[in-house]
């Protein structure tokens, strides 16, 4: 970006623009910008539709945001819903509301508190669900922790650290107990797997505990196996 | 180059990795997507490799990584790397080019103080060629032509480039995407080279 101050795109009601670079981008009715974007700060609060590329340093969609194209950014906080159609790469990415990303995502960081569907590979150093989260690809973090909150999938995870754990709550937990939470997964491969609530067809590593309400097809481990009496392991290998 | 797959299993096997470690390489792009060969098994979909490739690619970063952070190692597997400058002088101590090849290559460019990385890259490659004694300078001098017309094919990994010969008349050809070429009866191959052997040597040598 150039040393000369940007302005700032802001349109609150109905407006539209053809994108640019910007200093600040707010967009509080219905705002609509035809081409890419990229800009330190990026609001979005009420209805927004982008058809093109976002780049920013601060993103956080309050709204309902439909991207037609990437997003590149340092931090990006998804609140309310968002539709992006193609690849999310930033440092930290946090989705509290609902998001569909229909490309690829690259991030340090991914935080989900709420729920999220990527039609791609999952890339991060961190990765951390306490939501819903289901992705096409692979899921590939060195650190993964989830908590099962709802139905998750991917189809296959790996990573150093793979950590599920069922979350524990005292009012839904009849009906929990006999629809259990389930994360579901082709392949699961890391150095230490922790498992809990868990469909696998594979699960390979390292050290591997298998805990509750688990169904797992194969387990191949080389080091330390662990296994709760409730859970159900077809096959086991040690190599 | 043969085509034998490796499944991952025996990847890790064989080089004592761990998976952690495999799947932090694949983030960090320092093995390349498209080796990763997906065929489904009878316990269901298993992930294969190009058996000689994955095996080096291991051994070198393994033996690399001690010096080098992975970021650093990704740029050095990717080809289109970084704002390298070098001058003449480090480039022939580094062994890159001997004096005359590097000759012959500054007689076809403008007054050159420093080397950017596809220069580099170009004079390796027609060092490797002429040193090797598969061409003689004036197809070398048809090499850098082509090179020069196409400069972005330096970035195309599968790229490889190949010398034909017939009666005595030379040419070169540079195949994108490593497909066969398949060549007329009189026709002799003079020389091939892989561009992605050639930027993984050449920038094992720079470092």
């Amino acid at each position: 970006m150039n040393m000369k101050t940007l302005g700032n795109l802001i349109i609150n009601g109905v407006g539209s623009s053809n994108g640019g670079s910007f200093e600040k981008v707010g967009l509080n009715g219905k705002g609509t910008v035809n081409s890419d974007i990229e800009c330190k700060r990026f609001h979005c609060n009420g209805t927004a539709t982008i058809h093109g590329n976002v780049k920013t340093e601060k993103g956080k969609i309050s709204g309902a945001a439909k991207i037609h194209g990437a997003v590149k950014a340092e931090s990006f906080v998804i609140n309310g819903s968002a539709d992006i159609s193609e690849a999310v790469s930033c440092q930290n990415l946090e989705v509290a509301g609902r998001s569909t990303i229909g490309g690829s995502v690259k991030c340090e960081v991914i935080v989900v508190n709420g729920k999220v569907t990527i039609e791609g590979d999952c890339e991060a150093e961190v990765f951390r669900a306490e939501g819903t989260f289901s992705v096409d690809g692979l899921l590939n973090a060195e650190t993964i922790d989830i908590k099962l909150f709802g139905d998750s999938k991917a189809k296959e995870i790996g990573g150093r650290k793979i950590k599920v754990t069922q979350h524990r709550e005292t009012l839904l937990k009849l009906i929990k107990s006999i629809f259990p939470l389930k994360l579901e997964a082709d392949l699961i491969e890391g150095d230490d797997i922790e498992l809990e609530g868990t469909a696998a067809l594979v699960v390979r590593g390292k050290n591997v505990k298998i805990g509750k309400n688990c169904e797992i097809g194969l387990v191949e481990y080389s080091g330390v196996y662990e296994c709760a009496a409730e859970a159900e392991v077809k096959e086991l290998r040690k190599i | 180059m043969s085509d034998e797959l490796i499944s991952k299993k025996e990847v890790l096997d064989l080089t004592g990795i761990s998976y952690g470690q495999l799947y932090r390489w694949k983030r960090k792009s320092l093995i390349p997507e498209d080796w990763f060969v997906r065929k489904s098994t009878f316990t269901g979909q298993e992930t294969f490799f190009p058996k000689e490739k994955i095996l080096e690619r291991v051994d070198k970063i393994q033996k690399m990584k001690d010096s080098l952070s992975l970021d650093e190692l990704a740029d050095l597997f990717s080809l289109n790397a970084s704002n390298l400058k070098l001058t003449k002088e480090s480039l022939i101590a580094k062994g890159i080019a001997s004096e005359p090849v590097m000759n012959i290559f500054l007689e076809t460019q403008e007054e050159l103080n420093e080397f950017n990385y596809h220069e580099i890259l170009k004079l390796y490659i027609l060092s490797i060629l002429l040193e090797s004694g598969d061409i003689h300078i004036e197809e070398g001098k048809m090499l850098l032509q082509l090179l020069s017309d196409h400069q972005s094919i330096l970035q195309q990994p599968k790229a490889v480039i190949c010398f034909i010969r017939k009666l005595g008349m030379s040419s070169c050809l540079i195949s994108v995407n490593g497909e066969q070429v398949l060549l007329e009866k009189g026709t002799k191959v003079a020389a091939t080279l892989s561009l992605e052997h050639c930027a993984e040597e050449l920038k094992s040598k720079l470092v």
